[in-house]
């Protein structure tokens, strides 16, 4: 016990100086810290036009990372249930969560995102009509929800089927074990099975974050003012198309990269304790 | 041995259009310990399963410490009181030894955290290994991890011990340390049942031995009896086959 207490708070704090560990762990940190440079270095050189599009594409950073983060932990819900779904023995709820899959991951993520921007609220408006409520009937699309349902069910129908594999994958002798105990069906899932294919879809999952995170520009296209819509909007009154998308890709690279660190890193803290 | 603790009558049970069983019947009485011998594919591990309804049989019934195997509810309390032991072990990966035993004594028996890990090291105690309790089954040998599979199932107190093939996973160097645990079980008057091929077991620790073919019971006796003069040519001809040394 009293040696627990003293490692306790040691362990705290290598997790909270972790930058400089893991710089030391992960020289990928280099390259994360030498584009941040770069980014720095021409902001310095040419204020105009590099510094006028950071402070005007910096609403758009945040946006960016809005929408990735709720979708991408909305789709991880959706996901899993999906995969579960999929998994079922219920015909209905097998074939509802199929069918889902089987017809989300057909249609282009940009068709469904102008869809749900431009068709859905016409069809809201439209049962608004037919049941006489005003509150539908007068219905206007919020693009940042509306761009953030799109991408969650888009990216749901994608981990749906890596959650179902990543199931598929622990032996069936793991289920067998927890069920001959008296553990229901729920039990099983819950603490034997799904944490043991946690570990399974962990570099999937970590893939689809940074799929998603690039894919989040397509929200641009929907009125929401994202770093992609900034750029165009930047592009548009100041002509200098080079430096402005530049200066895009540069931030998309700061967060991608970012991202891709901090998923290495948890699944290196998820391998340790096997 | 007053009581029928398991009553097996009449089961079928087809995989396809394989007919694995083709009307079992089985009585075992309490503390009684029968173990089970055939040719693969002759039923004997489903049998087995269908005790804690891991198969389903379509037709006939089981009816174990008096409960019927047939609602939900009753399976789950068939299954509290069934303990099985696997050829593959099946221990939670993910999880150490200690955790494994505490797992379904806490969210099954709902017993507090203190006393599952109570009863939890009195068991590896008990299966010699209380040294391990920390580590995760990969660290284990094959020996050590089904004596945990052991002390897992006997934390939930178990009426009844199913052990589906326990040693044939294992390196020879580790058979005998499984199956010491498992005669102390028998002497202590854990009704057991038992698919093995341990005859060495079979001798020592059975009070019944019965030879499975095809689906059915072919024959059942008394260990020293079923060895010495099997009566079916079917029992004579697996015998020779298995006791060629």
């Amino acid at each position: 016990m009293e040696q627990q207490e003293k490692n306790a708070p040691n362990r705290e704090l290598s997790f909270v100086t972790g930058g400089e560990v893991n710089i030391r762990q992960d020289p990928w940190w280099w390259l994360v810290v030498t584009v941040i440079a770069i980014i720095i270095l021409l902001v310095m050189i040419a204020p105009f036009p590099f510094k006028d599009i950071v402070v005007f594409a910096r609403d758009g950073v945040l946006v960016t990372i809005l929408v990735t983060i709720s979708s991408y932990f909305l789709m991880l819900i959706l996901g899993l249930f999906g995969g579960l779904g999929r998994l079922s023995k219920n015909k209905l709820v097998f074939g509802i969560s199929s069918l889902y899959v089987e017809i989300i991951r057909g249609i282009p993520l940009l068709v469904q995102l102008i869809a749900w921007y431009f068709a859905s609220p016409v069809v809201i408006q439209k049962i608004g009509v037919w049941l006489n409520f005003a509150p539908l009937m007068y219905y206007r699309a919020n693009p940042i929800i509306t761009a953030i349902v799109a991408i969650t069910v888009c990216y749901g129908a994608y981990m749906s089927e890596i959650v179902r594999s990543g199931i598929q994958s622990i032996p069936k002798g793991q289920m067998e074990a927890a069920r001959s105990l008296g553990m229901s069906h729920f039990q099983a899932m819950r603490y034997v099975v799904l944490p043991q294919a946690f570990r399974v879809i962990l570099p999937p999952m970590g893939n689809e974050f940074i799929a998603l995170l690039k894919d989040s520009s397509l929200v641009s296209v929907v009125a929401v003012a994202d770093i992609t819509r900034k750029g165009r909007e930047f592009m548009s009154a100041h002509f200098n198309p080079i430096e402005t998308w530049l200066m895009v890709a540069l931030l998309y690279l700061v967060l991608t990269l970012v991202a891709a660190r901090v998923v290495s890193y948890i699944e290196k803290r998820s391998k340790r304790g096997s | 041995m007053a009581q029928a603790i398991i009553e097996i009558t009449n089961v079928h049970k087809r995989f396809g259009h394989v007919e694995a069983l083709k009307g079992v019947d089985l009585t075992v009485m309490e503390g009684e310990v029968i173990v089970i011998i055939g040719p693969s594919g002759s039923g004997k591990s489903t049998l087995l399963r269908c005790i804690n309804r891991l198969e389903e049989y379509e037709k006939g019934s089981i009816v174990v410490d008096g409960i019927p195997l047939d609602t939900n509810q009753n399976i789950n309390a068939v299954r509290r009181e069934v303990g099985m032991v696997f050829q593959s072990f099946n221990l939670f990966a993910h999880l150490t030894v200690m955790q494994n035993l505490m797992l379904a004594q806490t969210t099954v028996r709902k017993r507090t955290k203190e006393e599952a890990e109570k009863v939890s090291r009195e068991l590896l105690v008990k299966v010699g290994i209380p040294e391990k309790a920390e580590s995760y089954p990969s660290q284990l040998s094959g020996g050590q991890q089904q004596r945990v599979a052991i002390a897992r199932a006997l934390a939930m107190n178990p009426r009844v011990m199913l052990f589906d093939e326990p040693t044939s996973a294992l390196d020879p160097e580790m058979i005998k340390e499984v199956l010491d645990v498992m005669a102390s079980l028998a002497k202590e008057g854990m009704t057991m049942l038992v698919v093995s091929h341990e005859m060495g077991f079979a001798r020592a620790a059975a009070h019944r031995v019965i030879f499975m073919d095809e689906g059915q019971i072919v024959e059942e006796a008394p260990p020293e009896l079923f060895f010495a003069s099997p009566t079916q040519e079917r029992t004579q001809l697996f015998l020779s086959k298995i006791l060629h040394l």
